[in-house]
């Protein structure tokens, strides 16, 4: 099953205006190794030519990228409001 | 004078047994949790061991919402083609029903309602941003620019804690001290399960698994657990490993596992309905940061309690047990000279009384062992080997046991004298 329809399954109370998580674009930029992309369970990190796209809206809050990137890039706050993934198992 | 006697911050079964515990002896507690409805942003793999739950609600056997109880333990290797496994199968579980297979978002909000009707307040969809100190004391929470005040905090906040990281607390987590989990349930139905798995009524099957198969070097761990109709099934990743390697995607893994020739047919048919990532703490003794200061405490996954041994994966236990602690302990301090630094030390002493601190001092180290080749490459291809050796016939002269174990040692990459030695370091670990 694709990752895409997995996370089509969830539902999310998505937080328009505020950022959960935010990386600084100019230490991507840099990145030798860009290990979010593969780390993250939820493909929030993906590379677009080359260059780090992230969106926050399908993070499942698993807390995986802040510990992934080793350089200083990801700030991770907890979601604020009960925005974000709402399990029904878990 | 303080609003609360506690502030307890998080709503899984850590924070829930201190605010049950807590409030059943008559103190004013708030039990703040971000998610709503509480345990709708919690997740784990799925089984519950031991009877911990007993101390704050004696009959949680009979009326917690859990899924099956273990009647078989699972363990197994898997290699590309094979599971070379062993099973624990017994009636012996049926008088000691040692572990539950739970879904954590209906046990949480059980749990803090449970905590609610026995009197602690509850606060849920309210995020906690850290701990506010007034010279040198925990004086109790800042949210959203808003101070709560209490004699004492107990961070509960699971396996991402923030606010203790935020609050100087704990250090950022690293490589060591997180796995990355990844976890679907998949529906059957309650006769497919049973049939499958050959169970009856409430019986359930935990699996563990060592993936053997995967590529270079990534290590996974496997898990397979009955639900009444459905199956959690997922992948412990080795956050180390998986940089290594730099090429894999997490959720990928769990695919393969899922694909495997003998795990495929047992989810075979059923629908995937929920997707979860959760990490999984696994640092072991010597990344549990200080346990408690003046007026706070920090309990369950916020403070690393969890276990594995490559056999059995547990942390709900390990929760509930240092929630329990850290309620006694304040609840003793509160008898005597009040919260300080001192009384609150009870807490350490008392989880090292405990199985708690005693199992993590006992395995240290244990993480070295579970993680690398042999375990995870040279192990599961030996065994196969030996297997192959014994019952697939192939109609030339048979070899005996010990030539096919100095062959298989031969062909699992790993020197025979490093194998030995490892191999004793590994039996001497777990």
């Amino acid at each position: 099953m694709k990752l895409e329809d997995r996370l089509a399954l969830l539902n999310y109370k998505i937080d328009r205006t505020y950022a959960h998580i935010t990386v600084k674009p100019d230490i991507c930029e840099t990145c030798p190794d860009h290990f979010c992309t593969f780390s993250c369970p939820a493909k929030c990190y993906t590379l677009i030519d080359g260059k780090l796209n992230f969106k926050y809206e399908d993070c499942v809050e698993c807390g995986t990228c802040v510990v992934a990137c080793a350089h200083g890039s990801v700030s991770w706050t907890n979601s604020k409001g009960a925005h974000g993934v709402k399990y029904k198992y878990g | 004078m303080s609003e609360f006697d506690a502030i307890v911050v998080g709503g899984g079964p850590a924070g829930s047994s201190a605010a049950m515990r807590l409030a059943s002896a008559g103190h004013n507690v708030l039990l703040v949790e971000k998610a709503d409805p509480p345990g709708s942003k919690n997740v784990s793999g799925g089984v519950l061991w031991g009877n911990d739950l007993e101390a704050v609600i004696p009959d949680w056997q009979k009326t917690a919402p859990v899924e099956r109880y273990v009647k078989a333990k699972g363990v197994g290797f898997l290699t590309k083609d094979s599971n070379i496994g062993l099973e624990f199968r017994s009636s012996l579980f049926d008088k000691n029903r040692a572990g539950h297979m739970v879904l954590r978002a209906k046990l949480d909000q059980w749990l803090v309602k449970k905590a609610k009707d026995m009197g602690a307040m509850v606060a849920s969809g309210i995020t906690v941003d850290r701990v506010a100190f007034d010279k040198g004391k925990a004086i109790g929470v800042e949210q959203d620019g808003d101070l709560i005040t209490s004699d004492c905090v107990i961070l509960a906040e699971g396996a991402n804690p923030r606010v203790a990281i935020d609050s100087g607390l704990r250090e950022p987590l690293n490589d060591k001290d997180v796995a990355i989990g990844v976890k679907e349930v998949i529906k059957l139905s309650e006769k497919t399960v049973n049939e499958r798995f050959n169970l009856r009524d409430k019986e359930g099957f935990a699996g563990e698994y060592v993936l053997g198969f995967l590529p270079d070097q990534v290590e996974a761990g496997g898990f397979l657990y009955t639900n009444k109709e459905t199956i959690s099934a997922g992948v412990v990743i080795s956050m180390k490993h998986l940089r290594e390697n730099d090429r894999t995607y997490s959720f990928d893994i769990i695919e393969q596992f899922l694909e495997h020739p003998a795990i495929a047919p047992l989810v075979d048919g059923g629908s995937v309905e929920e997707y979860s990532a959760h990490m999984v703490q696994e640092g072991g003794i010597e990344r549990v940061p200080k346990l408690f200061g003046n007026g706070y405490m920090i309990a369950g996954d916020a403070a690393g309690f969890s276990f594995s041994n490559g056999l059995v994966l547990q942390g709900m236990n390990y929760a509930i047990a240092s929630g329990i602690a850290a309620a006694d302990t304040l609840i003793e301090a509160k008898k005597g000279n009040g919260v300080s630094e001192e009384s609150l030390a009870g807490y350490r002493k008392r989880l090292l009384d405990s199985y708690v601190l005693k199992d993590l001092y006992n395995f240290r180290g244990i993480d070295e062992v579970t993680w690398g080749k042999l375990p995870h490459r040279a192990i599961p291809n030996a065994l196969e080997h030996i297997m192959k050796g014994l019952f697939i016939e192939q109609g030339v002269p048979k070899k005996h046991l010990y030539q096919l174990m100095t062959e298989a040692l031969g062909e699992s990459g790993i020197r025979t004298s490093d194998a030995v030695l490892e191999g004793y370091r590994m039996l001497r670990r777990m």
